[in-house]
């Protein structure tokens, strides 16, 4: 079936962004989502500002592990490039179906994100390029603070409308 | 003769009159009003019914203690009962009622209660129906639930939305009166992040109700600028309406905001009311005090006020809560509201003072009783007088309004939330927070400080060390001179009253009086805790914010002792009332729990799945066709198809971690019983996984994708738990193992394509040899799809006993390849199937789940006693494992189960019995794990859990559910029904 044309069919295509004075909603490209993990005290801070100079964002997860993203789609050689340049000391793991980004952005944005998330997100004590992993309601997620008042929002793929959908009750009252 | 609204005064905006209805009559008020000051500006002092004896109660305070005056807000959906009038803001529209009274508050048949009072005393109900017994069920209980409780609830469903929101700060202030407000300014002044709370709609706590002044402004006036300086501060957050009702661990506190309560139309996107958790860095409390009542004779009649309120009334709202006054105080409070009340021009006809030898110096116009009391007031819906005692004699006034000063009770609620008792203060008379708060200090009238200029200075100061701890460096806040400021210092308490005749209550909102209290001494339930259980004191919604202490002080009495001796009840949260709907938020609905979607959702929607919940994840099924009557005809068509032709069910699911590191093999070997250390790439391996205890944990499959990384599956049930259970092994048994583990679970859309024709099916996309030799059982490789549009990773493994492959995608792929192996499948006469189906598919070949996975069996009790391995020198489970017990001859293991009559069916659940054995649990020999309807067998067929089963096939035995007494005769047998020698599977 090499005639079959195969469609990527993203997990909130069926969802409309949000874009208002006080917040804005936007699920991001379904891009890349790599997940580097690294052996014990291994110094992975070349490999990875490396990434992060070129067409990645890199992403703290916890001691040893990053997210490395992007708005691209990797080919499958950009992507064993990739996690060739992660060894020796780390490995990566494709995550790029598996999590959807997010993007919150609005004066109002730390004031919807603590409706759920119990995380500290003021800008004096999260600071740009800061990551963080915590609970948006009851939902697992991954925030990083990418602009003083925007937020990237990685979930996993099957909780992404359910909390698509919280995110939108959330931010009812600044959309107007 | 009743309260009426002053011609000038108030914080009220008179160009602005707002309309409401209290038992359906209309009334006005203006904005800034409470419900309370509101009825009383219209000359409404009769607002209640009690608990017990349905008597007269009027309004008693002006804030959250308020025991009598709740009443029933709003209509519908919206209507919220026990509200207290003394917190709710009047809006245009509203709409009150009054509680517990029929058929009307002013004429009230319950009532009647009183004149039986002499026996429903404390405990009497306790005395009262005991017998006959069987009367208990038919009339007692009937009759008490239907005679207990204020409000009534609605059974319409609430249409406001309500939610819940975390906050974070370096310090937070509770209290935004003077104390509160001193610390609020030095904090915000300092740049720290700063959160005051009040309660009340316009901070300012007691300033509010002062007629004093401060540099030079009123004290009003100081309280609305220092407010707007805060919120000009970026750094300050100011939540009015808003109660602290709890501090937790790790100096959380909660607190609700009632956003939307004050309004006739709540905005439709905007909650009703906000839960707040605030973590604060640092905590100072300055909730002020609560004015204690006097327990003499009709001290709950209309009419009857605390002198704070009855202040708060005249200087806040512009109400006179009478026109001819009296003041019993046993402090110096009660000259600041006489000396208002003489401004205002309402008559004060004279100040009892109990103290014979107050040095306070009264210079009004009104007559002052030193060293008497009020022993007993006058009047039924509304106060007509007073008797004052004095030296044994009593003189009798007529007056129409009463306020009371008994002291005052530090509200010290929240401090005494993570374990700290109160300390009695005989200096204070007074309980007093304990010491050595961890994050949270007291400052103010709630530290028993006394005096706006004190209050102010003390909150400054606290607030400015407090920041000190944190590394900020700020100057306490100083503020102009105070005038007019009659402060309060402590005064001893009075407890017992002489001279009583009437009813002398304690506890107003649970009608208990003080001969109660002496009742519950006298049958040996004086400790405080019985006291309380016994009497009701300090129950319901106001849990005794005004009754409490006093209750202590005559139990005290009572029993001979100090107050400190008596003690106090423990103070738990909530302080106020917190609604459902506030501690719910917007979890419910829609919202109630996360929906989990598999990426192939809409692919399993549109072939016409019918969704289960499993956990939160919605999976399909079955699949129903036109024609199809029941769930059972779209399973057996399903299950039929599969092993005739070919099938595709949803399996993404299934927890699925990647593993890597250079010692994953070796980790492997370790969790699993069986080997892995020798797995080949491009291998998969069936493992089983112990506890420490050596039952089996749960099961799955390995594949071996490169040297150095492995895919392994979970049950989907055991997804999270397994993962964890990982990362536990990985960080804490075997550091030093190189390990690293990520969950892939959302990566790949993974379905099962099991059948005969499913190998012919798969070959359409995938680029790859996929014959029997170059794909062979428990083959794992990465595969070409589709030209190579895609890679996936393609598994030769089967859970239907059939020819069968998992394959797995890209997740953002999988709706569409699904898509694509249904049209190259529909001239193979391919079905989707769900997990009914694929249930029946494992029980006819006797493969476990978690049904079988019980957490009572090890490997060998499921025929798998040669997956534990004793080459291997240790794994997870290895030292229990082979403990006797576990090992015993008479152990469960798997059987098979069938009806000995075809037409016959039985239940999952049902027992074991031996052949003719008495249907009793002591002859129970195992259960029925699963069972389900097979139409290759054409029966119900089961697996089972039986004493000694795998020796005892083809023994007849009977099949009992005693819960639905089913006796189903039946033959245990082989747990394999189909295919036995595994021809199909390896094709």
């Amino acid at each position: 079936m090499s005639e079959y044309r195969l469609i990527h069919r993203t997990a909130l295509s069926d969802k409309q962004p949000v874009d208002a004075a006080g917040i804005s909603l936007t699920a991001l490209p379904e891009g890349h989502v790599i997940h580097v993990l690294a052996e014990q005290s291994a110094d992975m801070s070349a490999t990875l500002e490396g990434a992060a100079a070129q067409t990645h964002s890199v992403r703290y997860v916890a001691p040893g592990q990053w997210f490395i993203v992007g708005d691209e789609p990797l080919a499958d050689d950009a992507m064993a490039a990739l996690l060739t340049r992660l060894t020796p000391h780390a490995a990566g793991v494709d995550q790029s179906h598996g999590r959807v980004r997010i993007l919150a952005r609005g004066p109002m944005v730390e004031c919807v994100l603590a409706k759920g998330s119990g995380a500290d997100l003021a800008l004096s004590a999260f600071a740009v390029g800061r990551s963080t992993t915590t609970l948006i309601g009851h939902i697992a997620a991954h925030l990083t603070r990418v602009e003083d008042n925007a937020f990237e929002i990685m979930v996993l793929r099957g909780f992404a409308e359910s909390l698509w959908d919280d995110l939108m009750r959330m931010s009812a009252e600044f959309a107007e | 003769m009743t309260s009426y609204r002053l011609q000038k005064g108030g914080l009220i905006d008179r160009q602005s009159p707002l309309g409401f209805r209290f038992d359906g009559k209309a009334l006005s008020g203006f904005s800034g009003d409470s419900l309370a000051s509101a009825l009383l500006a219209n000359g409404q002092r009769l607002v209640a019914r009690s608990f017990k004896y349905h008597r007269p109660r009027g309004i008693q305070t002006a804030g959250s203690a308020e025991p009598n005056a709740l009443m029933t807000i709003g209509t519908g959906g919206r209507t919220e009962p026990n509200t207290r009038a003394t917190m709710q803001e009047l809006y245009q529209g509203l709409e009150a009622q009054s509680q517990n009274r029929w058929p009307s508050l002013n004429v009230d048949i319950g009532a009647l209660n009183s004149l039986l009072s002499p026996f429903l005393g404390a405990g009497f109900y306790y005395k009262t129906f005991m017998w006959p017994g069987a009367l208990w069920e038919k009339l007692y209980e009937p009759f008490i639930r239907k005679a207990a409780g204020l409000g009534k609830a609605s059974y319409e469903a609430d249409p406001d939305v309500y939610e819940k929101c975390w906050a974070h700060c370096d310090l937070l202030v509770i209290g935004a009166g003077p104390a509160g407000l001193g610390a609020a300014l030095t904090a915000g002044r300092s740049g720290a992040r700063v959160i005051l709370v009040d309660e009340h709609a316009l901070a300012g706590g007691s300033l509010l109700a002062e007629t004093g002044s401060i540099g030079g402004a009123t004290a009003a006036e100081f309280a609305r600028q220092a407010i707007a300086e805060l919120e000009s501060l970026p750094n300050v957050e100011l939540l009015t309406r808003t109660t602290a009702f709890g501090w937790y661990d790790g100096n959380v506190f909660g607190a609700v905001q009632r956003v939307q309560k004050h309004v006739a139309e709540p905005k439709a996107n905007v909650p009703v009311e906000r839960l707040w958790r605030i973590a604060a860095k640092r905590a100072l409390l300055a909730t002020g005090t609560e004015e204690r009542p006097l327990v003499f004779g009709g001290n709950d009649i209309p009419g009857v006020m605390m002198a704070g309120a009855a202040r708060s009334y005249l200087n806040r709202y512009g109400v006179a809560f009478g026109k001819r006054a009296a003041v019993f105080t046993t402090n110096d409070s009660g000259y600041a509201l006489a000396r208002d009340l003489e401004a205002a021009d309402v008559e004060l006809a004279v100040i009892v003072d109990s103290r014979a030898d107050t040095a306070f110096v009264w210079s009004g116009k009104a007559r002052l009783i030193k060293g008497a009391f009020v022993s007993d007031a006058k009047g039924g819906k509304s106060l007509s007088g007073i008797t004052i005692w004095k030296d044994g004699k009593t003189e009798t006034l007529a007056v129409d309004a009463l306020a009371v000063s008994g002291g005052f009770s530090p509200i010290i609620h929240l401090a005494c939330h993570r374990g700290g008792r109160p300390v009695w203060s005989d200096t204070h008379s007074a309980f007093l927070a304990p010491e050595q708060l961890n994050g949270l200090s007291l400052a103010g009238a709630v530290n028993a400080t006394s005096g706006i200029a004190a209050c102010m200075a003390e909150g400054a100061a606290r607030a400015s060390a407090l920041l000190g701890e944190l590394g900020f460096k700020v100057e306490p806040a100083t503020f102009g001179a105070v005038e007019g400021d009659i402060a309060a210092p402590s005064a001893k308490a009075v407890w017992s009253i002489p001279g009583i005749k009437g009813k002398a209550f304690v506890d107003f909102q649970n009608d208990v009086h003080r001969k109660d209290l002496g009742l519950a001494v006298q049958e040996g339930y004086g400790h405080v805790e019985l006291a309380k259980r016994y009497t009701t004191n300090g129950m319901a919604t106001d849990q005794g914010k005004l009754s409490n202490v006093n209750a202590i002080g005559l139990l005290a009495e009572a029993r001979g002792v100090s107050p400190a001796e008596v003690g106090t009840t423990t103070f738990r949260p909530f302080y106020t009332p917190v609604s459902f709907g506030a501690l719910t938020g917007a979890y419910h609905g829609d919202h109630f729990q996360p929906v989990r979607k598999s990426p192939l959702h809409d692919w399993a929607a549109k072939n016409g799945a019918k969704f289960v919940e499993t956990g939160l994840w919605y999976r399909s099924s079955w699949f129903s066709r036109d024609g199809e009557t029941s769930w059972r005809e779209s399973v057996d068509r399903e299950v039929r198809n599969v092993r005739l032709n070919a099938g595709l069910c949803d399996v993404s699911m299934l927890g699925k971690i990647e593993i890597v590191g250079a010692d994953a093999g070796e980790f492997l070997n370790r969790v699993y019983s069986n080997g892995f250390a020798k797995l080949p790439v491009g291998k998969a391996r069936y493992g089983l996984m112990l506890r420490e205890d050596g039952i089996v944990y749960d099961d799955g499959t390995t594949s071996r994708i490169e040297e150095k990384r492995y895919f392994m599956t979970t049950t989907t049930a055991y997804a999270a738990g397994v993962m964890n259970h990982l990362e536990f092994c990985s960080q804490a048994l075997w550091p030093n193992l190189d390990v690293r583990l990520s969950s892939v679970t959302d990566q790949w859309a993974q379905m099962a394509i099991a059948g005969p024709k499913s190998r012919t099916i798969l070959q359409a996309i995938v680029d790859d040899d996929i014959s029997n030799e170059a794909i062979p059982f428990l083959a794992a490789q990465e595969v070409s799809l589709f030209g190579g549009q895609l890679r996936g990773r393609l598994f030769r493994i089967s859970f239907s006993g059939e020819l069968a492959y998992e394959l797995a995608v890209p997740a953002g792929y999988g709706e569409n390849v699904a898509d694509a192996l249904m049209e190259a499948g529909k001239r193979h006469g391919i079905c989707a199937y769900g997990v009914e189906a694929l249930s029946v598919l494992r029980i006819e070949k006797g493969h476990v789940t978690h049904n079988e996975l019980n957490g009572t069996v090890v490997p060998a009790d499921l025929g798998f006693g040669k997956m534990v391995s004793a080459a291997k020198p240790d794994f997870i489970g290895k030292a229990m494992v082979n403990r006797e017990g576990l090992i015993a001859e008479d152990r469960p293991q798997l059987v098979g189960v069938v009806p000995l009559d075809p037409a016959q069916a039985f239940r999952t659940g049902s027992h074991i019995l031996a052949k003719d054995a008495a249907a009793t649990l002591e002859n129970d020999q195992g259960y029925v794990t699963s069972s389900c309807y097979s139409p290759h067998i054409g029966s119900t067929i089961g697996l089972a859990l039986v004493k000694r089963g795998s020796t005892r096939h083809g023994e007849d035995v009977m099949i009992w559910n005693g819960l639905r007494n089913e006796y189903t005769p039946g033959r245990l047998c082989s747990p394999v029904f189909f295919d036995p020698a595994n021809e199909k599977l390896y094709v």
